[in-house]
């Protein structure tokens, strides 16, 4: 058979072979089945963008865009190189950011302007006879209107609006309320401007125009750590994550790098592959903990005490027993070691007091340029005291010595770091030092050392006319404040890290349960390597340690181990803070467009957690008395009176800003002053002084001070950030509320000395709340109106970051969705709406603007004693002894015109930042021919336009040194004029370089190094914060010049923070009262803390489906098996936690992961989503904010005093909510309170 | 043009004036016959017009609270049937561009702000097809079309009346599997406790029918790996 008829001619099998044991095979066909996938994944265009949310990482990503809509995005990989031996930046961007695509469309979003419906109702009614600000003042004089709206806050019953419509009412209410309480009781809020610049600035352009008020977010989210403008003057600047590579061993304290920090992560990976030693500090055992070689879990909140007994064992052996030569050499010139600290007696005892300054001498040591604001050394060459270079006196008045050469008067010196040896000091005293130990409540481990330690100082005498002054060395003060015995006797010092004296390591691991060989090991491995590398250690610390109320003993703890190291300052090495970051690198070109510097100044600022305390009267509720944390050493004062008292007081002297400012509409004001005559200043300081006149602080609860119009945008002020939740809903809003504890007046607690008392707390302050969001957030459900915003691929705006030194676009990859505006358009329309109907009561003004001392300007040197006018201490001189009063122009008419054009004061009084101002007049020019200029007639024509989003860009690219090299070389140059240094050599590289914004949407850029920063940008070292202090010898910019580890202000001494101790945290009593129902009940006692989360968008949210189902669905919390066991709660219970503010409801999650004693819930989860009702409260279960509340620090108010003056999101209050108690109990009923309100209740 | 689909599409559309005024033009538009006799059986008829009665009669600014209360706040109203279907999924955006190119092939351009996904627009542009093209998609969505009936029902919302005439004109009768899951994912019954505890519940990690037994993927490779390499029908082709 030849089988010819079975085999094919003309055709074979479409089948070629098979592999894999016939499980796949090689065929030939058609391949049209392809398509299916190529058209899945075809695009029309690729747009490169980045989320602008609170998260550092803005990192680069591909949007993908298909006919008009997002399909999906997928992480960009063109990040310029790093330079050889370095890993590269990307891949940036972690599962949460690649999911924001699929939220783009989500029914969360919010569709269109949205007005509450019984607002509209009323609106209307009375616009249609009336005009649009005398329809608003008709709604508000009417208390049945008002409370119409007012008590269903929270409550759904919005109806849609138009743009127009919304606009108009918004304009109607600022006009109105400008003209008849002040334009500084409109506020807007709005956080981390870093993170899409241009939005943040278009809402603070709007309010600097009308004179509203901007709030500040640093401090007030508690992620401002204070300690750091104290010792660096500097608010916070800390290394690139690629300079983590760089490091030879790394602490990670508190901070959770690979849950919080994903797309930098990977640099914390890849040098531990090349042999740095890694150490985790944190009491649970976090997802970083499993990177340390080594873990250790410290009761949370003993920190200090931690850090404090490390420092004792670098003390001990790296200072002492044996001086490291790189130790001293850089603690002589780097930091305030060498500065004499005078010893003041005090009823027969020694205390440390004031640096002595040159003006406490004879001859005041030549120096006639504020002699009060040099400090002085001792100089083993001449042998003799001097008053050497770049301390705060050189920095203004004159020129040449701010800088931190070794030199004074010209001559070369070397400064005395100690007087132990013998001859060098003239005798031994005892200088009494606060020991806080005692203070600790149940809940921590408390010590039987006294309060006051006395050590054995050795001291220098001289003699200043009859009178003889004693003196010491920081470094001698400090090493006793550490407890080490060197061989001058006397008690509580040691020798031994066994014996239990305050800061061994055997004290240590009494309070912190940390065992004390470890805290010596890992002290002495952080030291060796410093010393080994020159300073190659560094130090990762986060919010776990910041959000305590004595944040600043936890820092600077840190802090103390680092600069004795010699660490801050050298690539690899340093302190690297990474909490809620706010580097905005084009900080001094974005300035002027945020705060509309360009057409009038100063702009209006406010610090936050001092406004948030008085007007949502959290202060009413204050448990904690100044004398729980007034120091034993106190000075000679006045010290008795309460937190808001305190605040008053740093409002009055100038030290803190105010808002509202004065009770007086400062429109009347400005009429009143130019009735005068006279100057602004000199008026209001007669009125302050007769009386006539008053500051609105001391008396938050009169109608005439509070916030009327409140704006929220790019925030959730009320939901992720409003500690004191409660409280805000209770007085600043006036609906349902969950507070439970009582008030001081009910309570019959301690009152207020200076806030004036009213026996009835006002519910309901806020006129007009709007929020400008793209979802429903906790804070958009409570508001009137909602506005519709661009999300972050529909908008053109900017980022940078602490993290990356790379300046990225977002960019419209498509149209904003729904009825939704970009921020800038949305503002812009307002001040288009405002224009028009402000001018129905409002014409050209004049606003008396309230000024606070500020910092980097000459008023840092305002105050070098404490002194109050208002009890005669001193004169009222505004600016001096006061806050100044500047009058400012505002034609109302004219707002959008401002808001749309570049204002001619850049061309008249230049630009700058930090202490240096350049002339701008060349770059308004080009912005001019590259914006182009506006030809309508008016008060903008031919000024360069600012229209767009992308036109506001170009105004911060070109006006920035970091974005402009031939403005960073003029920044340079002007900064050489006070250092007397030439530095200039860090930016005449990239003279020519001018970054657009078409330049970074065509790939990220790096930034340009400029003066603003103390990092630069360079080919041999990663960005690191402090470099130029200690490469180019700029001087920090505090008192000393130097890195301060001794503060002596009259305030840090009164509260026993002089040097840095162990303070327990304070006893917020939050759990006594009688809403505590669970004697013989089971439940637990636990410390609350908010850490942030896997699973949510950074603190924005965390409601999207894969989420919540990643996590478990709702508000959890997590707790240990042993407080679960005592509580006899089970995995998954629902659970109520509470306390004295509030109530929230979580589902429970037992875990190991978890030390006893303490409860976790994830920040910023949020009441719209699967919350029952509390039982406690009735209403619906609260969110992480509900059970806190705000407590101010003294400390924190300083002002007018070198590197502690107020400066805008750099020094202040600050919102603590980490020493909190509540109660944890199992739920017995869960009711979703879902069905619809009745009617009644909406009415009531 | 469908008009009954035109009226529906208009109806299930924010409350204004316009629309209260338009009660009669409505009712008349649901009664077109479109050739078959009426498109909806007059139990649907006699909702739809106690629907459009309330909202002739009712507060605009009730009207107006209740509608956003209920499509535009709750995500299970929610217009957008691509919620329903994909979430906050990859596929979301895919599928909406595939119904945007759909309205543009029969040359019509979306001139709202709304997402193609929006049931009115969605309805606008099926009224201006062929009845049995309309049908065939509003088949597809029947368990959508189901659910929201049945939870507007829950909530004694007269807006049920649209979902339940919409189901009627597909022609077709909900795919009871996609309608339960739909309706046990979202649908937590607030009484009953048990109820929700499941919901959030983590399921087990087993590898059914018997835990012991091991993973089946495994087991089968390892069957597999039990068979001799030279199997002849193999060798035969």
């Amino acid at each position: 058979m030849s089988h010819l008829l079975d085999r094919l001619n003309f055709f074979q099998s479409k089948r070629l072979d098979t592999f894999s044991n016939g499980h796949g095979e090689t065929t030939r066909e058609n391949r049209d089945w392809e398509d299916v996938y190529r058209d899945r994944w075809r695009h029309d265009k690729v747009v490169r963008s980045t989320h602008g949310v609170n998260c550092t990482g803005s990192c680069s990503w591909k949007i993908y865009v298909k006919s008009g809509i997002v399909t999906w995005e997928t992480q960009q990989t063109d990040y310029p190189r790093t330079r050889a031996d370095m890993p590269n930046h990307e891949p940036r961007g972690c599962q949460r950011g690649a999911s924001y695509s699929w939220y783009l469309y989500s029914a969360n979003r919010v569709k269109n302007p949205l007005i509450r419906g019984k607002l509209m109702r009323g609106w209307r009614k009375l616009r249609a006879t009336m005009n649009a600000t005398a329809a608003w003042k008709a709604l508000q004089e009417d208390p049945i209107l008002r409370a119409s709206y007012v008590k269903t806050r929270g409550k759904g019953g919005f109806v849609r609006a138009t743009w127009d419509e919304a606009t108009e009412i918004i304009a109607a209410a600022n006009a109105y309320t400008a003209k008849t309480y002040g334009p500084d009781r409109v506020f807007g809020f709005s956080p981390i401007p870093a993170m899409s610049m241009v939005s943040y600035a278009a809402g603070s352009r709007y309010l600097s125009l009308l004179g509203g008020t901007c709030m500040s977010f640093y401090d007030w989210y508690c992620d401002l750590p204070p300690a750091s403008p104290m010792t660096w003057g500097e608010q916070t600047d800390v290394p690139e994550s690629a300079d983590w590579y760089n490091a030879g061993y790394l602490l990670l304290w508190g901070s959770n790098v690979p849950q919080t920090r994903t797309p930098d992560a990977h640099f914390y990976t890849e040098v531990r592959y090349k042999g740095t030693k890694s150490a985790v500090i944190s009491p649970d055992y976090s997802e970083a903990a499993k990177f340390g070689d080594i873990w250790l879990a410290p009761k949370a909140g003993t920190d200090a005490a931690l850090s404090m007994a490390m420092g004792h064992v670098i003390l001990r052996e790296f200072h002492l027993d044996r001086q490291t030569e790189y130790f001293e050499e850089y603690t002589r010139k780097y930091s305030d070691f060498p500065m004499l600290v005078r010893l003041e007696e005090k009823d027969g005892k020694i205390i440390p007091g004031r640096f002595l300054r040159a003006d406490d001498l004879q001859g005041k040591l030549g120096q006639k340029n504020n002699p009060e604001w040099k400090t002085v050394a001792w100089d083993t060459k001449t042998k003799a005291l001097v008053s050497p270079n770049g301390t705060m006196g050189y920095r203004w008045g004159e020129g040449g010595e701010w800088n931190l050469e070794e030199r004074a008067k010209g001559k070369d010196t070397d400064l005395a770091l100690s007087f132990i040896q013998d001859g060098d000091h003239d005798e031994v005293l005892g200088v009494d030092f606060p020991y806080f130990g005692g203070q600790a409540t149940e809940n921590f481990v408390k010590c039987e050392h006294p309060d006051v330690l006395t050590k054995n100082i050795p001291v220098k005498k001289i003699k200043v006319g009859k009178k003889e002054i004693m003196v010491a060395t920081v470094f001698d003060l400090f090493c006793a404040n550490y407890g080490l015995d060197r061989g001058l006797g006397g008690e509580w010092v040691a020798d031994d890290y066994s014996k239990d004296i305050p800061y061994t390591p055997a004290w240590a691991e009494k309070i912190t349960g940390v065992p004390a060989d470890k805290i010596e090991v890992v002290a002495r491995e952080f030291a060796t390597n410093a010393e080994k590398t020159r300073g190659k250690s560094m130090v990762i610390l986060g919010a776990g340690l910041n959000h305590w109320y004595h944040m600043d003993m936890n820092y600077r703890g840190i802090i103390n181990m680092l600069v004795m190291c010699g660490c801050v300052g050298q690539s690899g090495g340093g302190w690297s803070h990474y909490v809620g970051q706010e580097k905005l690198r084009p900080q001094t070109g974005w300035q002027p467009l945020a705060f509309a510097l360009d057409w009038n100044r100063p702009p209006r600022h406010m610090n936050s957690t001092s406004a948030w305390y008085a007007h949502t009267d959290q202060f009413r509720y204050e448990q904690l008395g100044v004398d729980e944390i007034l120091s034993p050493t106190a000075p000679e004062g006045d010290w008795d009176a309460s937190l808001i008292d305190y605040n008053i007081r740093a409002e009055r002297m100038g030290w803190l800003p105010s808002a509202p400012q004065l009770k007086t509409n400062p429109l009347e004001v400005g009429k009143a002053v130019k009735a005068s005559g006279k100057s602004a200043a000199e008026y209001v300081a007669e009125q302050l002084k007769s009386g006539q006149m008053e500051m609105s602080c001391e008396d938050p609860d009169a109608p005439e001070n509070w916030p009327r119009n409140l704006f929220v945008w790019r925030s959730n002020l009320l939901g992720a950030s409003g500690k004191g939740h409660e409280y805000f809903i209770k007085h600043l809003l006036g609906t349902d509320h969950g507070v439970l504890g009582k008030d001081l007046g009910e309570e019959g607690g301690r009152m207020p000395k200076e806030a004036k008392w009213h026996d009835k707390a006002p519910e309901g302050k806020l006129d007009l709340l709007v929020t400008i969001d793209f979802r429903m957030s906790t804070t958009a459900v409570y508001s009137d109106i909602v506005l519709p915003t661009a999300s972050w691929y529909e908008k053109d705006d900017m980022n940078t970051s602490d993290m990356h030194p790379f300046i990225h676009p977002l960019q419209a990859a498509v149209d904003p969705a729904y009825e939704s505006k970009s921020d800038w358009e949305i503002f812009k329309s307002i001040a288009k709406k405002v224009s028009e109907v402000a001018p129905e009561i409002l014409g050209v003004e004049t606003d008396i603007v309230q000024l606070p001392l500020l910092h980097d300007t000459p008023m840092e040197l305002a105050q070098d004693q404490v002194k109050d006018w208002k009890k005669g201490e001193c004169d009222l001189i505004p600016g001096k002894t006061a806050p100044n009063y500047i009058a400012v122009e505002r034609d109302y008419s004219q707002i959008y015109a401002k808001f749309t054009s570049v204002g001619p004061l850049l061309d008249k009084l230049g630009n700058g930042g930090k202490g240096i101002n350049w002339n701008t007049e060349v770059e308004v020019q080009h912005l001019r021919d590259l914006n182009g200029v506006v030809l309508e007639e008016g008060v903008s024509q031919g000024m360069p336009k600012l229209d767009t989003a992308i036109d506001a860009c170009e105004m911060i690219l070109m006006l920035a040194p970091e974005t402009n090299g031939e403005v960073a070389v003029k920044a340079w140059h002007e900064l050489e004029k006070a250092t007397g240094l030439e530095h200039a050599h860090l930016a005449l590289p990239k003279e020519d370089e001018k970054i657009r914004f078409r330049d970074i949407a065509a790939q990220p850029r790096k930034i340009i190094s400029s003066p603003t920063w103390s990092g630069i940008e360079s080919e041999h070292v990663s960005y690191n914060a402090g470099y130029t202090n200690v490469h180019e010898l700029i001087p920090w910019r505090t008192l000393t010049g130097r890195q301060q580890l001794y503060q002596d202000h009259q305030w840090m001494l009164a509260f026993g923070e002089g040097f840095c101790t162990y303070r327990p945290p304070v006893d917020l009593k939050t759990i006594e009262g009688d809403f505590n129902t669970e004697e013989g009940q089971p439940h637990v006692v636990l410390n609350f803390i908010t850490p942030h989360q896997k699973w949510g968008i950074h603190s924005t949210y965390s409601d999207n489906l894969h989420m919540l189902t990643l996590n478990r669905g709702g508000p959890v919390v997590w707790l240990s098996e042993e407080d679960a066991k005592t509580a006899g709660l089970v995995d998954n219970d629902w659970v109520e936690v509470y306390n004295a503010n509030g109530a929230l409801t979580a589902r429970a999650v037992v875990s190991q992961r978890m030390k006893t004693g303490t409860i976790y819930m994830y920040h910023a989860q949020e009441k719209i989503v699967n919350t029952p009702g509390s039982e406690k409260t009735g209403i619906r279960g609260g969110i992480h904010n509900s059970v806190t509340r705000t407590t101010v620090k003294p400390t924190h108010m300083i002002g007018g005093y070198a590197q502690q003056s107020y400066g805008f999101n750099y020094y202040g209050t600050v919102g603590s909510n980490r020493d909190e108690f509540v109660i944890v109990r199992k739920m017995k009923k869960i009711d979703w309170l879902d069905t619809p309100l009745t009617s009644s209740e909406a009415a009531e | 043009m469908l008009m009954p689909l035109k009226a529906i599409s208009a109806l299930l559309s924010y409350p204004s004036a316009d629309l209260q005024a338009a009660g009669d033009e409505i009712i008349t538009a649901l009664n077109v016959d479109l050739g078959q006799g009426a498109l909806l059986p007059p139990a649907t008829l006699h909702a739809m017009a106690a629907l459009m009665r309330e909202i002739s009669d009712g507060d605009l600014y009730d009207l107006q609270e209740s509608y956003v209360g209920l499509f535009d706040r709750s995500r299970t109203l929610s217009l957008n049937l691509f919620e329903h279907v994909h979430g906050e999924s990859r596929e979301r955006g895919g599928a909406m561009v595939d119904l945007l190119e759909n309205y543009r092939a029969a040359g019509f351009e979306p001139a709202s702000s709304e997402l193609p996904d929006h049931l009115p627009v969605l309805l606008e542009f099926l009224a201006m097809r062929p009845l049995g093209e309309a049908q065939e998609v509003l088949a597809d969505a029947a368990h959508i079309l189901e659910a929201l009936e049945t939870r507007l029902t829950r909530r004694e919302s007269a807006y049920s009346a649209v979902f339940a005439a919409l189901r009627h004109i597909s022609g077709v009768t909900a795919d009871q599997e996609a309608l339960a899951e739909l309706l046990a994912i979202e649908d937590d019954d607030p009484d009953d406790l048990e109820a929700l505890d499941e919901v959030w519940e983590e399921s087990e990690v087993t590898f059914a029918p018997d835990p012991k037994a091991g993973c089946p993927q495994v087991r089968d490779m390892l069957a597999q790996m039990d068979t001799p390499i030279n199997v002849p029908s193999q060798a035969a082709e």
